[in-house]
């Protein structure tokens, strides 16, 4: 069994779990992706019906299989974290390898809802709501892409060299995985349900 | 405990997003709010509990709560 070391464990304002760091990009995030969404709901006042017509072509069921697809994954990434504190490196990883299938089946079914919606034509420059569709979904892809391969290297830690694993580090990348998780509980109701 | 708390979590949040798709696609007519509030109470329990924000110091979760409390306002406002 290897020893995991692990830094800091306080309520310091300093020492928020994950890192303070990972905290100021997560407010950052949210903060950019909850302007866009603003503009968004701003913007669909002027044209409500271009909007809504153009909500009903979205397919929502692939909205929710992937948030829950999403979901399942922290859930995992979560469990990854717990068993990894408890010092029990084999059921992190098995953890971990879930917490990343639920990314890439996120990634699958977001690539089959994009082709779907290329081959109907409704591309970024289609109207204001595809726009902001494409801009903001490309966007939280590019973030699950990362965090991807953020997990992939843990895991890689964790097979090749386990006795250096610092927990506050797989914390951080745990924290960044989570932050997909947050940004698409933003996008989900407001793209997906609302117009 | 800690596994068996995050399942119950986990089972939270997607029976709220189901109930959020049910609301959608109902004629109520404050289905905006209440799709919005069901979101932000996820997002909560996301940050709160997979991500242990419950051990945080309580500025970063006043300033998530108040974050979202002001997203929520004026998306409804909007």
């Amino acid at each position: 069994m290897s020893t995991i070391t692990q830094q800091h464990q306080t309520k310091d304002i300093l020492y928020p779990p994950g890192g303070i760091l990972m905290w100021i990009i997560i407010y950052l995030e949210l903060l950019t992706f909850g302007a866009v969404l603003i503009a968004m709901v701003w913007y669909s006042k002027d044209e409500p019906e271009l909007f809504h017509q153009s909500r009903i072509q979205l397919n929502t069921t692939f909205g929710a299989i992937n948030t829950l697809f999403l979901l399942v994954s922290g859930y995992f990434m979560a469990l990854t974290v717990g068993a990894l504190k408890i010092q029990n490196i084999t059921k992190s990883k098995i953890y971990l390898k879930l917490t990343m299938v639920g990314g890439l089946l996120f990634l699958g079914l977001k690539t089959v809802e994009y082709l779907d919606k290329i081959e109907a034509g409704l591309t970024m420059g289609y109207n204001t709501f595809f726009s902001f569709y494409w801009m903001l979904t490309l966007f939280h892809v590019i973030h699950v892409l990362v965090g991807l391969v953020i997990l992939a290297s843990v895991l890689r830690a964790m097979i090749k060299k386990p006795e250096e694993l610092i927990l506050e580090d797989v914390e951080a990348s745990a924290t960044f995985w989570h932050m997909c998780d947050l940004i698409w509980l933003l996008l989900f109701p407001v793209i997906y349900l609302v117009f | 405990m800690k596994q068996k708390s995050f399942l119950y979590v986990l089972l939270l949040i997607i029976g709220l997003t189901i109930i959020s798709a049910f609301v959608s696609n109902s004629q109520l007519e404050s289905a905006t709010e209440i799709i919005m509030i069901l979101a932000a109470f996820k997002l909560l329990l996301v940050a709160f509990y997979f991500m242990d924000l419950r051990h945080a110091n309580v500025f970063w979760k006043v300033l998530l709560i108040g974050g979202l409390t002001i997203f929520i306002n004026l998306i409804l406002i909007i």
